[in-house]
């Protein structure tokens, strides 16, 4: 009796260290990658399914993709990490963020990195308006990953019954058109407020209409950047969206609702987005919707709109097989393959020529030409220094500033002018608090 | 620091367990040593030992947190921790003359207040009727208690979603009353739906003590009180009311601390300190600034102000405790 005991006592013990062997092996002989992302909904869905096919490609690396909230959460919880040596090996940041990321002193830069590992990826091969803003004196800081632009999105059937066939090319055409909607009652919310509308709308704005948002080149040429949007034709492009606002044809999303459901649930009829909004308008919007390029202001000649998205960084601080993981990663990622894959089930652009050269090849545009909107839209113009892009150091912070001014102004607090000085003002004090923290880097 | 008074309350207890407890412990208390208190620890280590629980949390969660803040307080650093630049008391008169900081103070003031008298004034009608209803108590206390069930960030989700301006049904009501209802884009409205949703989530818990409160006063004065005239109104603005002060002076100290300091989840989801700062209370500016802007110095010099602020409170509570706000019978 107690020898049966015995026996199975042990039996059930030796099974337990069998157990507990064998998973160890399985942690052992595959390094794991931590990747923290900031994409969420469909597109998170779709970074999963990269990282599960990354899985299932090789045996050596383990990805495990980590959802940290939108572009900001993820870089606070970076920076958080980072000072308590927790970070993760690989960080999906924002365009935003390119500036802080890069002189954080807390990255490898790609092409060293994939020099380093044995890989040789073409830097080349990036369309124009990737390469021109991620790389610096000919290296790639970054892999550029989910690169996107904003684009006027419209529903056709509004459109249509309010007499229009297409979104007007001007802002003075489109303003024309919205009030109409409104008037005709086609509908009772012509166009949704995007929660990013800085980017879009005044970002880029700018660099549609060949307006400069800061000195030195948007601060490509250098640290000593000032923000100057406070004198351009911002200030109306402002007072235009406020008296939209005020008369109900731009309507404000608010906490809890995404912006651009309102759009694909019909209730408003138009919202200036990311392209990467094709994964869930194609999901969900149940009616002939459409995109086109953003308008421009009249008697201009459009330029180019910037690029939008994000990176993926290789953090420091990680054992060389975790490098070597990044690094097997990366090449992955830059795949022509995976990068038609990622745009095709996205709606960011293909990122490298190859890619897009693939898909045109295949007539992919033909059959959905409202993934050619972005791309031609980036390509538009010969870029000048108020089109290429955007490199402040802590734009985060300065854009909340923004953000938070226009709120100002949505309130009637502040006058667009006003509000826009001071916005200017204490962006200012940011990048002069960054010059004084980076001088010499 | 509501220690004190739950201990007040439980004192009944107590007595009844100390006893088989200094049995137990017999051997470890002395009482019979000239000179001392009735019990102390002759071994130093066994106090040391009972202390060190209370005295491990308070290092985590107070000294440490205490010394990161006053450590950057005094400094600007870049968020990496790469840069660290001394700059005396910058951070401080930066904050004290920034706009943005004097009306988050000014709204945290308004809002704190406003919150607390509220939250008292609804629950003590709530704990008043509470003696009145004669069917279905249970389920009248049942639903007065729910809120306090839901998670702030839920329950905030739920608010933002009733009362938003675009797609929300209670929006869409006030809409067609003639009320021009946007959160987005009127200050007092954001103000005030914030507001609702915090006194909404804190009014059971006042709702509980006081309850517990007006229970035990003794039914004698209240029926000595009946036999002499006065009605129920009457007895329980000069009866009730009045034996109930410990309570309501307690009630109104942890209003103060919750509008203060908890409201943040509730916060952060209505309204992200929008529309243009005007629901951006003190304990909010302090996320927002540092966890989302990443400006350490600025929101470690403002976490140390509340700090002050928070030590204010504990001394005019202890305070006031000590004065002892009491009509014992």
């Amino acid at each position: 009796m107690a020898s049966t005991y015995m026996k199975s006592v042990a039996s059930l013990l030796a099974a337990g260290a069998l157990l507990m062997g064998a998973a160890g092996a399985s942690a052992a002989e595959r390094v794991k990658i931590e990747w923290w992302y900031a994409i969420s909904g469909k597109l998170g869905e779709t970074v999963q399914q990269l990282i599960s096919d990354f899985n299932k490609s090789q045996d050596k690396y383990e990805v495990v993709g980590t959802f940290k909230g939108n572009y900001e959460e993820t870089m606070a919880a970076m920076v958080a990490a980072y000072r308590v040596n927790q970070q993760p090996a690989i960080l999906q940041s924002a365009e935003r963020g390119f500036m802080t990321m890069l002189k954080s002193g807390a990255i490898i830069p790609a092409d060293e990195l994939m020099a380093k590992q044995g890989y040789k990826i073409d830097w080349s091969d990036f369309v124009k308006p990737v390469a021109g803003f991620y790389i610096v004196n000919g290296k790639p800081a970054a892999l550029p990953f989910n690169s996107s632009t904003p684009i006027l999105w419209y529903n056709a059937d509004a459109f249509k019954a309010a007499g229009f066939d297409a979104p007007a090319d001007t802002w003075q055409g489109l303003e024309k058109q919205l009030y109409a909607l409104k008037e005709k009652k086609v509908t009772d919310c012509p166009m949704a407020l995007p929660g990013d509308f800085q980017w879009s709308l005044i970002e880029n704005y700018s660099a549609i209409n060949d307006q400069p948002f800061g000195t030195k080149a948007n601060g490509y040429g250098g640290l000593d950047t000032e923000f100057v949007y406070n004198r351009t034709s911002v200030v109306g492009q402002v007072a235009r969206l406020k008296k939209w606002i005020d008369d109900g044809v731009l309507k404000i999303a608010g906490q809890g609702v995404a912006p651009i459901s309102l759009y694909t649930s019909g209730t408003c009829a138009s919202i200036i987005n990311s392209t990467a909004s094709h994964s869930a308008v194609e999901a969900d919007a149940k009616f002939k919707w459409s995109a086109a390029v953003m308008p421009h202001e009249e008697g201009v000649q459009p330029k180019n709109s910037t690029i939008g998205g994000a990176a993926l960084w290789a953090i420091k601080g990680k054992p060389e097989e975790v490098q070597a993981g990044v690094a097997a990663f990366f090449n992955y990622v830059a795949q022509p393959d995976v990068q038609e894959w990622w745009s095709k089930a996205t709606g960011y652009v293909p990122v490298t020529n190859a890619a897009y050269a693939k898909m045109k090849l295949e007539g992919y545009f033909k059959d959905h030409p409202t993934r050619e909107v972005a791309i031609e839209q980036l390509s538009r113009g010969e870029p000048t220094d108020n089109s290429r892009g955007f490199r402040f150091g802590n734009h985060n912070q300065s854009t909340a500033i923004l953000l938070e001014e226009m709120q100002a102004v949505w309130t009637g607090k502040k006058a667009p002018q006003e509000a826009l000085d001071s916005s200017v003002k204490r962006g200012n004090e940011i990048l002069r608090q960054y010059e004084k923290l980076h001088a010499g880097k | 620091m509501p220690a004190s008074s739950a201990m007040r309350l439980s004192e009944g207890a107590a007595t009844r367990l100390r006893f088989p407890l200094r049995l137990k412990l017999g051997s470890l208390l002395s009482s019979s040593e000239t000179g001392l208190k009735a019990s102390h620890f002759r071994r130093p280590w066994l106090a040391a030992g009972l202390l060190a629980p209370q005295l491990l949390i308070l290092l985590f969660f107070f000294f440490i947190p205490t010394w990161k803040a006053l450590s950057l307080a005094f400094v600007q650093v870049d968020p990496f921790g790469a840069t660290m630049i001394f700059v005396g008391l910058d951070n401080f008169t930066t904050l004290f003359s920034s706009p943005e900081y004097r009306d988050s103070a000014v709204l945290t003031l308004w809002f704190t207040t406003v919150q607390c008298f509220v939250t008292l004034f609804v629950a003590c009608l709530f704990a008043f009727a509470t003696d009145q209803v004669m069917r279905g108590r249970a389920i009248y206390k049942g639903v007065i208690l729910l809120p306090y069930a839901i998670a702030p960030a839920i329950s905030g989700v739920l608010w933002a979603f009733l009362f938003n301006p675009t797609v929300g049904p209670l929006a869409q009501i006030l809409d067609e009353l003639g009320y021009a209802w946007d959160p987005n884009r009127r200050p007092s409205d954001a103000l005030l739906l914030v507001s609702v949703a915090a006194i909404w989530k804190h009014v059971c818990y006042d709702y509980i003590f006081l309850v517990a409160a007006f229970l035990a006063v003794p039914a004698s004065v209240i029926e000595a009180g009946a036999i002499d005239g006065a009605g129920p109104v009457r007895r329980f603005l000069t009866i009730t009311l009045p034996m109930a002060a410990p309570t309501i002076f307690f009630l109104i100290v942890m209003n103060f601390v919750y509008g203060l300091f908890e409201t943040f989840g509730i916060i952060d989801v209505i309204t992200h300190g929008g529309p243009a700062g005007s629901t951006n209370t003190l304990v909010y500016k302090v996320y927002q600034d540092g966890f989302r802007q990443l400006d350490l110095g600025s929101s470690a010099a403002q976490s140390v102000v509340l700090m002050a602020i928070a030590v204010l409170f504990t001394v005019l509570q202890f305070r006031a405790v000590e004065r002892k706000v009491n009509y014992q019978v």
